[in-house]
């Protein structure tokens, strides 16, 4: 049998640092070392912590607090996006401390409403682009007021979520003109029928080639599984 | 016409502020010292040669006057260079006041005939592969610019022996290159042992300049590989006569990367505008492996180095003919 790196070139999974969101690991939610073990097995360069909703924090912070050193050169949280129910204060505060750990906080635009607490994450808030559903962060004109107002905030491109709001990629390319210059890291996958995160597909990665070689120095998080695995 | 370094901020919508600012202070600063210089008293076959940030074009507030006094012609056994040369050290160092240690680099007359001939065994030592190197990839004539020029194009012949075949990047200076990159990190070590002095801010260098100069070296190599023999000299004199930023803006530019590039020169950049500052520096000075968790300047120049070298390493690795080379050629 053919190898399948010989038959397939695949720029994504040859991509250096390359690592896995835990936001696709649903079965393992909550069991932080099963998660990362996984993620180790995809990678042990980058990876993406995912808290989706506040109730998780906790059981994060104490893992990291108790944790062995960790194999990760790029180390993402993932801030939460549903369940919310601290202020946005005692949100940042927590984030503050978990960023200890780690070299980015990502949090969705369309998620934060009062932008003043964030600064004090300063270069470590990492903000994305949001996908067709939400009603902020989406373009360049959402992401502009956020930017001014938390300039030293980087950049994560969801190139899904670019696409789901423009799938000839128009949108996509826009970012990344605006934005660049605070790219962090990428969100990469395809995007279903009722726009979650499934395996980037062939035909995608063969659409998104012209951005992600634009963003080459940067770590890749896959936000679900190789489509091979 | 616009440097590669212009030519990659207009690209990649990424300004370079403090390394354009660098090469305007580089550039008023080596006009006053060339007048200066050219006063003294000069025995014919001598040149004064600036390296370190002066041979980068990125000389700040804090940089040192590093030189060599380069003489040509006979030589001692150990390469040891007649007495009496003028000017004398004393007398540049009169002019270039903030010289450089009298470290076995710079501390004494340097004989190009050494430099050019003694390319391995013993008697390359580490301070003569450091001397030859820095004449390289990272230096300008301060003055006796024929007499550079001359020891210039020596050494390119002698790294571009018999050895060398068209269509393929010179094996000899490309592992001389490598060789120097590694003597330096190695040395990093070895300085530790001796003692935690400066352990700060010689590892900030290693993460920054030092990483910039050797990738500034390996890429104009690697780019022989579309050459005839008869073009190299050439083609490697052109490039290695423009600072190591425009050797590296050009190549993000000649491989499509320039969203790539700019990112990556630019934490260089901001690196650069961070050493400008004293208080800066001082703190990087300071910092030791003991006390370097609690250094927010050592803490930024870490996260810099890792753009930086996430950047020339995705120029190396990921775009489109640089991996082939790099595996034929840069391992083994």
């Amino acid at each position: 049998m053919v190898p399948l790196l010989l038959t397939e070139p695949d720029l994504v999974l040859a991509h250096h640092p390359l690592g896995a969101s835990t936001g696709y690991m649903g079965d393992l939610r909550g069991d932080w070392p099963a998660q990362l073990g996984q993620a180790r097995e995809l990678s042990p360069f980058a990876i993406e912590l995912s808290v989706l909703s506040e109730s998780e924090i906790d059981g994060l912070a104490s893992y990291l607090v108790g944790a062995p050193p960790l194999p990760f050169r790029y180390l993402s949280i993932h801030g939460p996006s549903k369940g919310r129910v601290m202020s946005e204060s005692a949100l940042v505060d927590v984030l503050l401390e978990l960023g200890a750990h780690a070299q980015a906080v990502v949090m969705h635009p369309d998620t934060m409403e009062d932008p003043a607490p964030y600064r004090s994450l300063g270069r470590k808030l990492v903000l994305e682009n949001m996908d067709a559903r939400k009603h902020d962060g989406r373009t360049v004109e959402e992401l502009d007021g956020w930017f001014a107002e938390l300039p030293d905030a980087g950049f994560c491109f969801d190139i899904a979520h670019a696409w789901s709001v423009d799938d000839t990629m128009g949108v996509g390319g826009g970012l990344l003109d605006a934005f660049r210059t605070r790219l962090r890291h990428l969100h990469v996958s395809s995007m279903g029928s009722d726009l979650d995160h499934v395996p980037l597909t062939e035909e995608h990665e063969e659409l998104f080639t012209p951005l992600l070689q634009r963003c080459l120095d940067v770590p890749w998080i896959l936000e679900a599984p190789p489509r091979h695995s | 016409m616009a440097s590669p370094l212009e030519q990659l901020s207009a690209a990649s919508g990424r300004e370079f502020p403090n390394l354009l600012k660098a090469r305007e202070l580089t550039s008023k600063g080596l006009s006053e010292r060339r007048a200066r210089l050219a006063e003294l008293p000069y025995d014919e076959n001598v040149s004064i040669v600036l390296t370190g940030s002066w041979g980068r074009s990125e000389v700040t507030s804090g940089s040192d006057d590093d030189f060599m006094l380069l003489v040509t012609g006979d030589i001692g056994d150990k390469g040891d260079v007649r007495e009496g040369v003028r000017p004398s050290k004393a007398e540049v160092e009169k002019i270039l006041d903030r010289p450089p240690g009298d470290q076995g680099i710079f501390g004494k007359p340097v004989s190009s005939r050494w430099m050019i001939e003694k390319i391995g065994l013993e008697d390359d030592q580490n301070s003569n592969l450091t001397r030859r190197m820095l004449f390289l990839l990272e230096s300008v004539y301060a003055t006796g610019g024929e007499i550079y020029e001359a020891v210039y194009n020596e050494l390119l012949d002698r790294y571009l022996d018999q050895s060398v075949k068209s269509l393929h990047p010179p094996r000899f200076l490309l592992n001389d290159v490598v060789r120097y990159w590694r003597t330096m990190c190695v040395d990093f070590a070895g300085k530790e042992r001796e003692g935690p002095e400066k352990w700060g801010l010689r590892n900030a260098k290693l993460r920054t300049a030092r990483k910039m100069l050797f990738a500034s070296g390996l890429l104009p190599v690697f780019e022989c590989n579309d050459l005839e023999k008869g073009q190299m000299t050439e083609f490697l004199r052109g490039q290695l006569e423009i600072p190591p930023a425009d050797r590296i803006a050009r190549a993000f530019l000649n491989h499509n990367a320039a969203d790539p590039g700019g990112r990556t020169l630019g934490a260089y950049d901001d690196f650069l505008g961070l050493l400008d500052k004293e208080d800066f520096r001082d703190e990087l000075n300071a910092v030791t492996r003991e006390n370097y968790k609690g250094s927010s300047a050592f803490s930024e120049t870490t996260r810099l180095g890792e753009d930086l070298e996430q950047g020339l390493l995705a120029l190396l690795f990921e775009t489109d003919s640089l991996p082939k080379l790099v595996r034929e050629y840069a391992i083994f």
